[in-house]
């Protein structure tokens, strides 16, 4: 499969104040491999160097070292046959505010080089992909967070981009529009087959759309895979929590297979296993063979936000072995 | 296919007169831009020359130079606009992540400016004929395009410095928009000839090319102009301006996108 984007130790560091004598170091030395119609996830706390790495994707910003390629093109010497292939949308939208959202679609598909009819019916196309009919005279400073994120999301598609870049696309809006928006990006870039890289601090986010995801900390990538095989990576298991009547023999508990940890108290203990789903039956059986009355069983599985923490807790324990 | 890649050149830079214009007809403070300072300031002008009784060709002098000085800053303006509307919506980002180049935006700002000072100059000449019997034509149509046609580069000019100092200083910037011009009125001879400026100001005066077209149109009027070609010497050093001012404003573009300027002013 080839590769959408390559970029190899890109650093970043902003200078500020008198003279820029306050520097900032947000990127240190990113490589990353994205291939040609995956949706790649960035995931990373607030200033983790997120927005700074994409934007230099993009060609929005020029790293300080390092080398991009975009589609096979070098970034910092082929940027503008670059963006007639790639677009951005961000979080927090932005356009001009006293055009309404059609004006603001037909000026951006203008940059874009799209005339007369051709433009017309890729305005419409859009306004209607994405629901945007009702809204589409109106200015943009009176419509909702949530139009102005589907406003985005139409202004990225004008020139049908081969790479998008999505700059967290749910930000600030509410749990159903935020689903919402990410059903559409899931099935524009199924139906176009292009190129998604997506930065989010949302981990469902970017579990739910992604194929893989790099966790970025500090501007560092601590590391790189599916969300199933992060998981698997470090390894923190599943909880399975039970509630019973009874007495439970720990001996049977450090016997069942798959048992990592757990803690028991006075009707309900966790069970810290590699696999949940796998170990249930097996548990709850052993469990109830020792005598105990089950009561409730749930079942919580790793998420990536687990994984993110335990990822952390890793590199910062290395840095304090460092120091 | 020819035909096809001149027409996406084209309407990108019809782009930026769209934009501009759509905001022109919402916003109510550029009617003012347009009909109100330009003739305020017009009246205020020429009724002080009457009240100096100042003879025709006098009167001409001035006249000439706040209607050249109206038409520049109106049009001068839109350059400007086509970043700062941008600034104020946050939005600069989108319009450079385009395959867009600067003669675009510089281009399509410049053109709807053109036509917005050109309805300044006509209000203005015809308030001039009217009121004060002052005769724009009398150099004939030649000159007087040839004069209106420096003042629209003379505005360029002013907007892409503008543009400049906006990617260089951002927000800090915009009041350039406004003051650049009235640097002009000081140094260029708007009122007076620069010969009366006191050292160094000749010699600036002199590296401006205001200076020699407002000379080049004077000179039908009667008044003797400093050098042989004022012409020659005005669109000279506009298009030395207009090639140093390519070269930089690409200069501090790329300075924004490396310090991250044009990031911060889009959040």
């Amino acid at each position: 499969m080839s590769l959408a984007i390559k970029a190899e130790g890109i650093f970043k560091t902003f200078r500020s104040g008198w003279r820029g004598k306050t520097r900032k170091e947000v990127l240190k030395g990113i490589d990353l491999q994205i291939n040609e119609g995956e949706i790649f996830g960035i995931l990373g706390p607030n200033g983790a160097g997120k927005t700074t790495l994409l934007s230099i994707l993009s060609t929005l910003l020029l790293p300080d070292r390092g080398k991009v390629q975009v589609l096979d093109m070098d970034a910092l010497t082929d940027g503008a046959r670059i963006r007639e292939r790639v677009n951005i949308s961000s979080g927090n939208a932005n356009f001009l505010w006293s055009l309404t959202v059609k004006e603001n679609l037909h000026f951006y598909a203008m940059l874009y080089g799209l005339v007369g009819r051709e433009r017309e019916k890729k305005v419409n196309a859009l306004i209607h992909l994405l629901g945007l009919r009702e809204h589409q005279n109106v200015l943009f400073d009176r419509i909702s967070t949530g139009m102005k994120q589907r406003l985005s999301l139409a202004k990225c598609l004008l020139n049908d981009p081969d790479v998008l870049f999505l700059d967290e696309p749910t930000v600030g809006l509410d749990p159903n529009a935020a689903a919402s928006i990410r059903e559409e990006i899931h099935t524009i870039q199924k139906e176009r087959r292009m190129t998604v890289l997506l930065t989010t601090h949302n981990m469902r986010e970017a579990e739910t759309l992604c194929g893989r995801i790099a966790f970025l900390k500090e501007g560092e990538i601590l590391t790189t895979g599916t969300a199933e095989a992060l998981k698997r990576m470090v390894r923190v298991g599943d909880v399975v929590r039970i509630e019973f009547q009874g007495e439970i023999l720990e001996d049977e508990l450090l016997r069942a297979d798959g048992v990592i940890n757990y803690s028991i108290s006075r009707n309900f203990c966790e069970i810290i296993v590699d696999d949940g789903e796998k170990r249930l039956g097996s548990l709850v059986s052993v469990l109830s063979q020792g005598g105990a009355e089950i009561r409730k069983v749930t079942l919580r599985q790793t998420d990536l936000e687990d994984v993110f923490i335990e990822l952390a807790k890793e590199i910062d324990s290395d840095l304090g072995l460092r120091l | 296919m020819y035909s096809l890649n001149l027409q996406r050149r084209l309407i990108r830079i019809w782009a930026f007169v769209f934009k501009n214009w759509l905001i022109t007809k919402r916003n109510i403070f550029s009617l003012f831009e347009i009909a109100f300072w330009p003739v305020v300031g017009f009246f205020s002008i020429g009724l002080l020359t009457t009240f100096l009784e100042l003879d025709a060709n006098m009167s001409g002098f001035i006249l000439t130079g706040i209607i050249s000085m109206s038409v520049i800053q109106v049009c001068q303006i839109d350059v400007a606009y086509v970043l700062l509307y941008d600034l104020w919506s946050k939005a600069l980002k989108h319009t450079f992540i385009a395959p867009i180049r600067s003669f675009h935006l510089i281009l399509g700002s410049w053109l709807i400016g053109v036509m917005r000072s050109f309805v300044v100059f006509l209000l203005l000449s015809i308030f001039s004929a009217l009121a004060f019997s002052f005769d724009f034509l009398r150099p004939g149509l030649g000159p007087l395009c040839l004069f209106l046609f420096g003042l629209f580069l003379t505005s360029a000019l002013i907007g892409i410095s503008v543009c400049i100092l906006v990617l260089l200083f951002g927000y800090n910037a915009e009041v350039a928009a406004w003051s650049m011009v009235s640097l002009l009125y000081l140094v260029c001879g708007i009122y007076y000839p620069v010969s009366i400026l006191p050292f160094p100001l000749p010699e600036i005066a002199r590296a401006i090319p205001l200076t020699y077209l407002l000379e080049y149109f004077r000179s039908f009027y009667g008044f003797k102009s400093s050098s042989g070609n004022c012409l020659g010497w005005g669109f000279g050093l506009i298009g030395v301006y207009l090639i140093l001012e390519a070269f930089l404003f690409k200069i501090v573009l790329h300075r924004a996108k490396r310090t991250g300027t044009l990031l911060r002013l889009s959040e």
